[in-house]
């Protein structure tokens, strides 16, 4: 069987494989969260920003 | 060697066992594949928000309404919390523990059932319609969508707890707990995200 795309697939992690990991994710997110929350309060742009830096590093866990 | 494998020929009935081409057990593809459909849905609705608010320019809330912030957030705390009494209900099983699993799986439920009690109260209590504007569809269809989401979670739920208080998982055989379970984070982590999408930023 040609194996090639599932091999160069298989460095992602997949939040979903199981319910210890899909809660790992859960935590993960909700760290994210209170991030972009924190920066909301002090302004809307702030928040947007963070928001990208928390999908980004989302992004990071899931390579890694 | 011959004899064995003649042996073993005459005891095996039925079809031959089935060869799987994924890493993953087919219970856990089925609820990946079925997750990333609603990821689909989910952000076909998170398109809508963002030419609503975005390109279109509309008002977040626009006046003179109001989001319930402080309640949205209590809520919040409640279903994250029922994250954290689903794992802790998946590690009591695979322990042994049958009344963790028991206990764990009933606050779970109830921690649900709170959430969706309270997010009917506050669209009683919040002052606008879905016919009032660009900001209120929105807010009635991120927020219903996920509601509905949590009915059919409530709903996997109740089968688990009534299938926990009859005995029917233990440390081998939990493999139910833990696709609901994916199923119960899934909904808690798109909550965290249309809680911060429609209440925060």
């Amino acid at each position: 069987m040609d194996r090639r795309l599932s091999d160069r697939l298989h460095p992602l992690r997949n939040p979903l494989s199981s319910e210890a990991e899909a809660f790992r994710f859960l935590v993960v997110v909700i760290v994210g969260a209170l991030l972009i929350a924190g920066a909301a309060k002090l302004d809307v742009y702030a928040g947007v920003a963070a928001a990208v830096a928390a999908v980004a590093g989302i992004a990071w866990y899931l390579r890694h | 060697m011959a004899a064995h494998a003649h042996a073993e020929h005459h005891e095996h009935h039925g079809p031959p066992a089935p060869h799987y081409s994924s890493r993953v057990p087919p219970g856990v593809l089925g609820m990946f594949l079925f997750i990333g459909t609603e990821i689909m849905l989910f952000g076909s609705f998170f398109t809508a928000y963002f030419f609503v608010r975005v390109v279109n320019g509309t008002p977040w809330p626009t006046p003179p309404f109001h989001l319930p912030v402080f309640v949205a957030f209590v809520n919040t705390c409640i279903l994250v919390t029922s994250s954290f009494t689903m794992h802790w209900a998946l590690q009591s099983i695979k322990r042994g523990n049958v009344w963790g699993l028991r206990a764990g799986l009933l606050l779970t439920f109830l921690m649900g059932l709170t959430f969706l009690v309270t997010q009917g109260r506050e669209y009683s209590r919040v002052g606008f319609a879905p016919k009032d504007g660009g900001f209120a569809t929105i807010f009635y269809c991120l927020t219903g969508l996920h509601g509905a989401h949590v009915f059919v979670g409530l709903s996997i739920l109740l089968f688990m707890t009534i299938r926990a208080f009859r005995g029917h998982f233990s440390a081998e055989h939990h493999h139910g707990v833990e696709i609901g379970g994916i199923y119960w984070h899934f909904v808690d982590v798109m909550w965290i995200v249309v809680y911060l999408t429609v209440y925060i930023l």
